[in-house]
């Protein structure tokens, strides 16, 4: 057994021996450079404001374009389609989390703006072909919203105050009619009901759960343990939440068409007729539109204080 | 047989070429001509270079170790449905793989590493169990090995979904290695997998014989003087290892390992001597092949390598069986 163990170490040392670690040592910072830490613990340093970027993701076209970036974002994934003149910019791919590193590198951005959907894997391989990558961690509050939103603009040479101001403003207009409540209608929101017996919802510390509580909501699928749980019917029904949200009404799925779900029909939402497509894309991606969805979740829960 | 060898370079080289020529972005070929002389535009040689080149050669290498295996195994189980996953590298390096990746790691060379290394371990480690599992006293009885590696693969596989239900963020992440795909990947991971290809390849090679004799029975072969065991053990180690070194860095990539060998012993005959070295040399060009299409079908998308092989490769692997259905073949 130990002969066995020691060779399976060796193997292990000898797949390792092949890859040396030189690649990890930075370059030395020019004097009045942007150094910034990203949400890998990586140190990005930009010698000045970035001139030409390539964004990885949605959410990072959508804050670049807020704070005033556009002109600068070169390159886009595949799915960046807010706002809309996004789409005339160059895709870069993106597709099953495959971007086209040829197209990213023909580009030659001088950052790359990179976001928790994408790999280490893929930032690696960015780095070690000389890109300045910058990995914009999911904030988990609004609060790291604004200071993503900051230090995208300080990247690329913005000022972000007039936007990060206007949406603390609208935060605060929703929290001063939501926190004097004591109703906190339980909600149950549908990302994808594909199998209406057991369908995907927002679980603890997601955008959903983070929005539809500061809404004013109580989400049902906050109870559950995984991020993106499926929540069986019969757990559905038990909860018995006043209001569902169809996150999944971009893909076709219709108000009747949940009344009409067997089952479904001893849910108090169903039959108050409390059911309301809502625009995923403002609760699933961390970017300014947020609030957007924050603002909308609320005026459903609560009508009566946004008269 | 020297024109089976010339036939299967040309085949190879002329498919590197392709590899080389054709990407995401246009290179024409009088570009990637100035470019080979040292003389091209300063982003398209930093592309050749830098990205098409590393990547054309870890997918060679990858078909490569992947099709040789295959032959081998082919030939130790006496099985035609004998694959390189057969008895558990594929969901053993599958499940490892997904481990990691549930784990957050920090971002630093080990981090980035805890993935292919964990792929590797798991999948000699699977092999290892069905190994022990399948002895019976000093035999390793071909059936024992084939149940035991398809029912632990089994376990395994169930394992890594449960693992990719509880981790729903890194489905993506998963999905993508267990499809099969080496664009993510450059010179290092080159130099890593090299050591056991070598070692693992080069040991198939020259297990040409042996193989043949295997054909006629562990009983058979032993009285011609092969020591049956000690063979089998041999071989079994030698496209673990050069498998698991595959997949670790290139991901879960099916049917080369399967239908390359079937098409060298279709065309060229099943001496092993040679069958072997003509599916290594076969099993780069296919695999590159599968990858350019990859490539290009949804430009500047990609798509999972492993999607193609079988989706080109099964309609070509049945056309060619049809038109040799008259020849017994196996």
């Amino acid at each position: 057994m130990f002969r066995k163990t020691f060779l399976l170490t060796l193997l292990i040392t000898l797949l390792l021996a092949g890859c040396g670690p030189d690649a990890l040592s930075g370059a030395v910072p020019a004097s009045a450079a942007i150094t910034l830490t990203d949400g890998l613990g990586r140190s990005v340093i930009l010698n000045e404001a970035a001139k030409r970027v390539v964004s990885l993701a949605p959410s990072n076209t959508e804050i670049l374009f807020a704070v005033g970036a556009r002109e600068q974002v070169i390159g886009r994934d595949e799915f960046s389609d807010y706002p809309a003149e996004a789409a005339s910019i160059e895709s870069v791919g993106g597709s099953m989390g495959e971007y086209s590193v040829e197209e990213i590198v023909a580009l030659k951005p001088d950052l790359v703006l990179a976001a928790e959907i994408n790999s280490p894997e893929l930032v690696k391989q960015l780095e070690d072909l000389g890109l300045t990558v910058y990995y914009l961690a999911n904030p988990s509050t609004l609060e790291e919203l604004y200071v993503n939103l900051e230090i995208v603009a300080q990247l690329t040479g913005e000022d972000p105050t007039k936007l990060t101001d206007s949406l603390k403003a609208r935060v605060d207009a929703v929290d001063e009619k939501i926190m004097p409540l004591s109703s906190r209608p339980s909600v149950f929101y549908e990302i994808d009901a594909t199998d209406p017996s057991k369908p995907y919802t927002y679980g603890p510390g997601t955008f959903g759960d983070l929005l539809i509580t500061r809404a004013g909501g109580f989400n049902i699928g906050g109870e559950l343990t995984d991020p993106y749980p499926q929540i069986s019917l019969e757990q559905i029904v038990v909860s018995n939440p006043s209001i569902i949200f169809l996150g999944d009404s971009m893909w076709g799925v219709t108000i009747e068409s949940v009344v009409a779900r067997p089952g479904w029909e001893t849910i108090e939402a169903v039959k108050s007729s409390q059911i309301f497509p809502i625009d995923d894309n403002l609760i699933s991606r961390p970017g300014p539109r947020l609030v957007d969805g924050l603002e909308q979740l609320a005026k459903l829960l609560h009508p009566g204080v946004f008269e | 047989m020297r024109k089976s060898f010339l036939l299967s370079l040309i085949t190879l080289a002329i498919a590197f070429i392709l590899s080389l020529a054709i990407g995401s972005v246009f290179i024409s070929q009088k570009d990637l001509w100035d470019i080979l002389r040292g003389i091209g535009d300063e982003t398209f040689t930093f592309i050749i270079w830098q990205i098409r080149l590393p990547r054309t050669i870890l997918v060679a290498l990858t078909g490569a170790a992947l099709s040789g295996s295959g032959a081998a195994y082919q030939g130790l189980f006496r099985n035609p449905l004998a694959d390189p996953f057969l008895i558990g590298v594929a969901s053993g390096a599958g499940l490892g793989a997904v481990i990691a990746m549930s784990i957050q790691w920090p971002y630093s060379f080990w981090g980035l590493m805890a993935i292919p290394m964990a792929a590797f371990i798991t999948a000699l480690l699977t092999v290892f169990i069905v190994y022990m599992i399948a002895r019976v006293g000093k035999t390793i009885p071909t059936t024992n090995l084939i149940l035991a590696g398809v029912a632990f693969s089994s376990f395994a596989t169930s394992l890594t979904s449960f693992l990719m239900l509880r981790s729903t963020s890194e489905v993506r992440r998963a999905l993508g290695w267990l499809l099969g795909g080496a664009s993510q990947a450059g010179w290092n991971a080159i130099l890593a997998i090299l050591p056991y290809l070598v070692i693992g390849l080069g040991i198939l090679l020259i297990s040409g014989h042996a193989l043949n004799l295997l054909q006629f029975g562990d009983d058979q072969a032993q009285q011609l003087g092969l020591n049956v065991t000690r063979i089998k053990t041999i071989l079994l180690i030698a496209a673990s290892l050069a498998t698991a070194a595959a997949v670790a860095f290139s991901g879960i990539i099916g049917f080369i390992g399967l239908i390359v060998p079937h098409l060298m012993r279709l065309w060229f005959g099943a001496d092993y001597r040679r069958l072997i070295s003509l599916s290594i040399i076969s099993g780069a060009s296919a695999l590159l092949i599968s990858d350019v299409i990859a490539r290009i079908v949804l430009a500047p998308q990609e798509i999972p390598v492993g999607i193609i092989t079988a989706l080109v490769g099964a309609p070509f692997f049945l056309w060619v069986l049809r038109r040799a259905k008259n020849q017994g073949y196996w």
